[in-house]
């Protein structure tokens, strides 16, 4: 083929100068000195392995560009290969800290392929459980954030203080963080005897430790003066690029799926939804701590409201053996029934939406009458919060990145999948 | 005069100039000077260790030397960085790269010098303009800090370095504008007239606005927080040291509470009165050892004030300690200057 010489000089002309007017629009000059690109990331900048892109303007923020997908570990198409029991632990994996709002959510859409709807009791724990892991996830959140500002004792007490709830999970489930506790039609273990005590024991503690957290973290002078007016979000940017969960809530918009779509049993617990108007890096703070007062409160209540009864959907204790039967009525304990292993639902699709840590997670689940998903679709609030950092960061100083990161509470492979 | 002194005068032949050499020497390398500083240095990093871990409600360092609580742990850092290689970056500029840390610590450790610490055995530079000229020579210090960022050919080193230089001009002059309100109100700049005029009060209550003042420039010239910017980890790694390993690392991590121990130094004796309340003593026991360990108790309490503040605080954006030095130290310490003014020309203080 006959190359025309000089119609590629033309196209790579038009090119570079394309480039250049980008270069131009970016501030560059044709020295290309004026912006430094800074690549931030991927090992571990923060909370996992993620990317960001920063063009700085001498210490000035121009463009922020978050570069996801480090951790992608194809959930969703791991999950069309697997059996239904086999997806439970693996819902739990990209979140790691916040693992039973997304088993949750899975099981709920799969229940409702099934047809059947936990017993009350079951459906409390389950709240339970979620309940302990939102303060945990948040004080991972809080502690992570605080590190990143340079304060150190928010970040030793939010890992100390978590391990208060990881160990009340590990009680009430058996793991300290990949629980699989729920499981369809019911959970897989009652709470032991001692665990009401020693929730209110952990509590107690956490309600008198919690002025000193006022005192250290959010009134603290050097920790206010870093997040007041720092990436503000606004009402109506929040509403337009969807963002979701805390920090939708700290931007005024009273918007939670315990409230708007309750599930479990959310919507026989009393609890507000914490909002703040402000938007910026110290409102988002401030939520995550008033919504982990709230979580005590739904706690409490829910342990206080407690049903008695079964655990487990009488459908499925029916197929219980002997054995399992002894087991389940002498400790308690569910042991899976063979029809677990070949669970068919029936055709159909069904979706969930479940308040997470972070924010609302969507499932989407399709079932061909085959033992395996046809598709499992999954949305998770880090992957709706991740466009924030292209939309917050920019104007900003370099230094306020971190706060600007911790302050979205952005878990990398949650997000990824 | 005490018999060890003469025995050691009698010993060295009676010359003068021999024997202000070794007590200079020994005044220099070993109390209250170099091998002193590494002490308290180490002392300092376990103290500063373990009172943050108390605030965080865990055990700190533990399992070297865990009878007396892990307070070993900074020998045993500095024994490990001595064995560590030493990497030097091929793009660094090895001279430079190399010097630096320990001409910054000279340059730190200098000041002593001029310091006295005791009313018997005088410093080795005995000047009646002692305070501006210890203040003068670890004022340099910073040009080194400065250096090793630009030595290592390392973005976040450089940055570091950057930030260092910014930092210590908008805190180093209200330090000193501090420091000098107080040699303006004493009506001297030598250390032992102004020791000897706080005996009635302590220059912290003459002028407390200067002592605040300086207090807050030496969290930031030493590299505390709320001000340890320069270093911040999740931000620029390392800050200046980022390159730096095996002893270098630990010479310029070390660099920070030597700093903190001078100036800590500097502020007792200026401030607190230095070895008050022994004005005058004996021999080498009552006229030196006493005094000094009691100037060394005040420099201790203020150098664990200043490193309890980790346990406390996050660190400022640069642009906001930037801003708290030039408007809010700053003008405490024209205050001082101004209160220090007023005291000596309206006759409040009169020095005999």
């Amino acid at each position: 083929m006959e190359v025309d010489s000089k119609s590629i000089s033309t196209q790579a002309l038009e090119e570079l100068s394309k480039e250049l007017i980008q270069q131009r629009d970016l501030g560059i000059t044709e020295e290309g000195e004026r912006l430094i690109e800074l690549q931030i990331g991927p090992t571990h900048p923060g909370s996992g392995h993620m990317r960001i892109r920063v063009w700085v303007d001498g210490d000035i923020i121009v463009r922020c560009d978050p570069d996801i997908g480090f951790v992608f570990r194809t959930i969703e198409k791991l999950s069309e290969n697997r059996i239904y029991m086999k997806t439970i632990p693996l819902v739990e994996r990209p979140s790691l800290l916040d693992t039973t709002p997304m088993t949750i959510g899975y099981i709920n859409a799969l229940e409702k392929l099934m047809g059947i709807e936990p017993p009350p009791r079951a459906k409390y724990l389950r709240t339970i459980l979620a309940e302990l892991t939102r303060i945990a996830s948040h004080l991972y959140g809080i502690g992570i954030f605080a590190i990143f500002l340079g304060h150190s004792t928010g970040f030793m007490w939010g890992f100390g203080d978590r391990e208060l709830f990881v160990e009340l999970a590990n009680q009430l489930s058996g793991a300290r963080i990949t629980y699989a506790y729920v499981i369809p039609g019911g959970v897989r273990r009652d709470m032991p005897q001692s665990f009401p005590d020693n929730v209110e024991k952990a509590l107690r503690y956490f309600e008198k430790r919690l002025p000193d957290w006022y005192k250290m973290f959010l009134n603290n002078p050097v920790v206010e003066k870093r997040l007041r007016e720092v990436g503000i979000l606004r009402k109506n940017d929040a509403a337009k690029l969807g963002i979701t969960g805390p920090n939708l809530r700290a931007s005024g918009i009273e918007y939670d799926v315990r409230v708007a779509d309750p599930y479990e049993a959310y919507d026989e617990l009393d609890f507000m939804v914490p909002v703040a108007d402000e938007g910026d890096a110290y409102a988002r703070a401030l939520v995550r701590f008033e919504e982990i007062k709230q979580s005590i409160n739904i706690i409490r209540d829910a342990l206080r409201k407690m049903p008695g009864g079964d655990i487990i959907h009488p459908q499925i204790a029916r197929m219980f053996n002997p054995l399992m039967k002894k087991i389940y009525e002498e400790s308690r304990r569910v042991k899976f029934p063979g029809v677990f292993a070949s669970l068919k639902p029936p055709k159909g699709e069904a979706t969930a939406r479940v308040e997470a840590g972070r924010g609302e997670a969507l499932f989407y689940l399709v079932s061909d009458g085959s033992p395996r998903p046809y598709r499992f679709r999954w949305t998770t609030p880090s992957y709706r919060n991740a466009i924030l950092f292209k939309y917050l960061v920019p104007g900003h100083r370099l230094a306020d990145l971190p706060a600007i990161y911790g302050s979205i509470d952005y878990f990398p492979p949650e997000a990824d999948r | 005069m005490i018999q060890e002194i003469l025995l050691l005068k009698e010993l060295l032949g009676n010359n003068e100039m021999i024997y202000r050499t070794v007590i200079g020497l020994g005044y220099m390398l070993i109390y209250p000077g170099l091998i002193m500083i590494v002490i308290a240095a180490a002392l300092l990093l376990w103290a500063e260790r373990k009172i943050v871990a108390l605030v965080q409600l865990r055990y700190g360092p533990l399992w070297i030397s865990r009878r007396i609580g892990g307070a070993l742990q900074g020998f045993a850092d500095l024994i490990r960085f001595s064995f560590q290689e030493v990497i030097i970056p091929r793009r660094s500029d090895v001279i430079p790269f190399l010097l630096s840390p320990g001409l910054a610590i000279l340059f730190s450790v200098l000041p002593i010098a001029f310091m006295p610490v005791s009313p018997y055995i005088k410093p080795p530079i005995h000047s009646d303009i002692g305070l501006l000229a210890a203040i003068a020579v670890i004022s340099v210090a910073p040009i080194f800090i400065v250096l090793m960022g630009w030595a290592s050919d390392n973005k976040f080193a450089f940055v570091g370095s950057l930030r260092e230089a910014l930092l210590i001009v908008s805190y180093e002059i209200p330090f000193i504008i501090s420091i000098l309100s107080m040699g303006v109100m004493f009506g001297s700049l030598d250390f032992y007239e102004i020791v000897e005029r706080q005996s009635l009060l302590p220059g912290m209550l003459l002028n407390p606005f200067a002592f605040l003042a300086s207090f807050i420039a030496m969290l930031r010239v030493t590299s505390r927080f709320p001000f340890e910017i320069s270093e911040a980890e999740t931000e620029i790694v390392a800050g200046p040291y980022t390159e730096y390993s095996g002893l270098m690392f630990g010479l310029s991590m070390g660099l920070a509470y030597i700093k903190l121990y001078v100036y800590a130094l500097m502020v007792s004796l200026v401030f607190l009165g230095g070895w008050l309340p022994i004005v005058s003593g004996e021999g080498v026991i009552g006229g030196f050892l006493i005094p000094s360990l009691i100037v060394i108790l005040k420099l201790t309490v203020v150098s664990l004030v200043a490193v309890f503040l980790r346990a406390v605080y996050g660190r400022y954006r640069i642009d906001q300690a930037i801003r708290i030095g030039w408007i809010h130290v700053f003008a405490l310490s024209i205050v001082s200057l101004v209160w220090s003014i007023i005291l000596v020309y309206g006759g409040w203080v009169r020095w005999a």
